[in-house]
């Protein structure tokens, strides 16, 4: 506990003098910090540091498991960038990262603007619009959703009442990765819980005051509660797009372990498992996995450089 | 004794992640022979892939087994196949696979090229494992380069598995002999009287156009590389997705969402080409009575069939490869544990095996009566080892396959993406 409310405090300059006994008992105290600390440390070096060390080193070898890893230089780049499944991956990728984020986020807020309002049952609405984030991830979810887009199945015999009939999703080469946006979106009560915490941080006097001069409910969301709430929105859309690039579960399970029909839904980790895991390239997979982690870094850095200009931070707010 | 640092040296290197040293470590484990040091039980872990049915026999005859070689307990491990194969692969990588394990044709060469399999000669030629006994020379499906790296454990053939009603209602009869056009005349029929589509994808079954490339004199595969060209497999493809625009092929969107369940027990086609071993599946899938039908030829007389096999290997790192060999002898020999086992896994390979067991449903009866007659038409020929790399490019098949009756991709391009996949998968 000290040793966190210390650190922050000390000036940068200089340590304080400090008598003999005072320093002996800080070293313990930092040691007793770093035991505490200890397992998380093993973890991280072992489980991560460790294994993204390998994988660096992996990324320019032709490693099959079996035999030693052969330095192959850029290789495993420049075969993945001519690789028409690769290129079909990042296709389908950005795709859904473009479709998938957009519309979660706009059902969270509207989601979180109805909610933030003083209602009865207002805990009931709120659990049960954040339940399907909770089991989301799960499996079992994707059997389900499996179950529903498929042919003659709910969505299917709903449509067919509105005059669509394109047979189920998931069969459906040019449908089916809207089955997992879909699915991404069910799962708005993260980003909706974060928002609601925004929504209420916003001063009520902004408001009335708006009112006073004659404001309507649009003007005053446009002009006061987007710009209050736009740290939260960024914050959002930053974690939302990270997630979404790194789709997996969905993907893997609706596809039935093939990431298709027709590679429909080979999003990026799933080519990346298919490579590393089926067909045990694991050069090649690590190739991969590095060019995500650089576009995600990336795509981070651009939307922070792009916050300047439309994120809006009150000097005055706590 | 060389045993315990041996032991001690893996444990280390696991944990350094060093696999490969490893798997060389296993095959000095393997040399060094300290199998049942005498001080007690001995523990082997048998792994498998495959439904419930086949895992709950499994567990009997190790039941069995257990019983007659008390000291020796076996440790099951079991998941579907894709899954099989993944954590295989790991486990192998990193010197730890299962003692003894399931394995078919198609990973032969490529575990043994990874120094993986145990030669169960030396076993055989220890008076561990008896290699007699075997029925219409399936033992050789097991051999690669002189070496017995996998012993059958039952024998299959491709076969056609129809829907008896349809069938019967568009009046087509499957007959030994038939020809590809007397066969798709037969799905012409079928849509025309039953209304529903006759094969559920015949075009993607890399097993079944080996067939047709055999009864053409080639084979899907040589020792190393594909035995046929682009454009034979061009033709092939061209040719599928026209009968899937035409409606003899089942409609590829259905067929993928009804999976796992079959596009034939689904009632979306009343054929689908597949290992008669699986026919049992499609009886308490569908709704229909199913049978199994003679493979078209394209000369009215060969059917380029041969069996195929599931088999038994070994690790070739296993601290125990005696009990290693006793164990597989029990599970192809004994009459006991073929009994229970059935036609699970194909028509038992043993001939002890084979007289053993009687089948009594008509399914293991109707899988039986074709392989007789199959062996009896004599048309069966020999099945060769998989290149390295056979496993990737039967998903590659199918998959590329799929696109083409999506009309994802056009067959020329098809076969063009198969050719360069294949190379990558034979470099691997």
């Amino acid at each position: 506990m000290t040793l966190v409310k210390e650190a922050p405090v000390r000036p940068a300059g200089k340590r304080p003098a400090a008598p003999a006994a005072g320093r002996r008992g800080r070293r313990r105290e930092n040691l007793a910090g770093y035991l505490f600390m200890s397992p998380w440390i093993a973890g991280f070096l072992l489980l991560t540091a460790g294994p993204m060390i390998a994988s660096l080193y992996y990324a320019f070898t032709s490693y099959n498991l079996f035999t030693p890893p052969r330095w192959v230089g850029l290789d495993n780049f420049t075969t993945m960038f001519q690789d028409p499944r690769w290129q079909k991956s990042v296709e389908v990728t950005l795709k859904y990262v473009v479709v998938a984020t957009p519309l979660k986020l706009l059902l969270a807020l509207g989601v979180a603007l109805l909610l933030a309002q003083k209602r009865r049952g207002q805990g009931l609405y709120r659990a049960a619009f954040y339940m399907p984030s909770l089991i989301g991830a799960s499996v079992s979810v994707g059997f389900v959703w499996r179950a529903l887009f498929s042919d003659d199945a709910v969505v299917d015999r709903t449509q067919k009442i509105f005059g669509f009939d394109v047979g189920g999703w998931i069969g459906n080469p040019d449908y089916v990765l809207y089955s997992l946006v879909a699915l991404s979106i069910w799962q708005f009560g993260a980003p909706m819980v974060i928002f609601l915490a925004g929504l209420k941080q916003v001063p009520q006097e902004l408001y009335e005051a708006a009112e006073v001069d004659g404001a309507g409910p649009l003007r005053r969301f446009w002009n006061i509660t987007l710009p209050m709430i736009s740290p939260v929105l960024f914050f959002n859309v930053l974690l939302e797009s990270i997630h979404a690039f790194q789709v997996f579960g969905s993907a893997y399970v609706v596809s039935d372990t093939r990431c298709g029909p027709a590679d429909a839904t080979l999003v990026y980790t799933c080519y990346l498992y298919q490579k590393g895991f089926k067909e045990a390239q694991m050069g090649f997979a690590s190739a991969m996995a590095w060019t995500l982690v650089i576009a995600v870094a990336l795509v981070t850095a651009v939307l922070f450089w792009s916050q300047k200009k439309w994120v809006h931070y009150e000097e005055a707010a706590k | 004794m060389g045993t315990s640092r041996n032991v001690e040296r893996r444990t280390i290197l696991r944990v350094a992640g060093a696999s490969a040293a490893a798997v060389g470590l296993g095959a000095t484990a393997a040399c060094g022979g300290d199998s049942g040091s005498g001080d007690g039980t001995v523990t082997l872990r048998y792994a498998w892939w495959g439904g419930e049915p086949r895992t709950i026999a499994i567990k009997k005859t190790i039941a069995l087994f257990e019983k007659k070689y008390p000291k020796i307990k076996i440790k099951p491990e079991f998941t579907d196949y894709e899954a099989f194969w993944e954590k295989f692969q790991t486990q192998a990588s990193g010197g730890n696979p299962p003692d003894v394990f399931q394995n078919a044709v198609g990973f032969l060469r490529k575990y043994d090229k990874r120094g993986v399999l145990l030669d169960l000669k030396t076993q055989a030629d220890a008076g561990n494992l008896s290699l007699e006994g075997f029925r219409n020379g399936v033992l050789a499906n097991g051999q690669v380069d002189g070496k017995q790296i996998g012993i059958p454990v039952g024998a299959n053939t491709m076969a056609l598995v129809i829907d008896l009603k349809a069938f019967k209602k568009a009046g087509v009869e499957a007959k030994f002999g038939w020809t590809w056009d007397e066969y798709f005349d037969a799905l012409q029929t079928i849509q025309d009287k039953v209304k529903i589509a006759g094969d559920t994808g015949y075009f993607s079954i890399m097993y079944l156009y080996d067939l047709y490339l055999r009864q053409n004199g080639k084979a899907f595969f040589t020792d190393s590389d594909l035995g046929f060209t682009e454009d034979d497999l061009t033709q092939w493809w061209e040719d599928g997705y026209k009968r899937v625009r035409s409606g003899l092929v089942a409609d590829p969107k259905k067929v993928e969402q009804v999976k796992p369940k079959s596009a034939l027990s689904a009632g979306l086609a009343a054929s689908e080409f597949t290992w008669d071993n699986f026919s049992i599946r499609y009886e308490g899938e569908g709704e229909s009575d199913y049978g199994l039908a003679p493979i078209p030829t394209t000369d009215g007389k060969d059917t380029g069939q041969y069996l195929g096999s599931l088999m038994l290997s070994a690790f070739s790192g296993t601290k125990h490869p005696k009990e290693v060999a006793q164990f597989i002898d029990f599970m192809v020999h004994d009459p006991e544990a073929g009994k229970i086992m059935g036609y699970d896994r194909g028509i038992l390979a043993t001939t002890e095996q084979y007289d053993a067991f009687t089948p009594t449903d008509p399914n293991n009866k109707g899988v039986k009566a074709y392989e007789e007659e199959v062996a009896k038409a004599g048309v069966l020929g020999k099945i060769t080892p998989h290149p390295s790399g056979a496993d990737v490019i039967e998903a590659a098949f199918l998959r590329i396959g799929g696109e083409v009756a999506q009309g994802k991709t056009k067959p020329a391009d098809a076969a063009k993406a198969l050719f360069s996949e294949a190379k990558a998968a034979f470099a691997g």
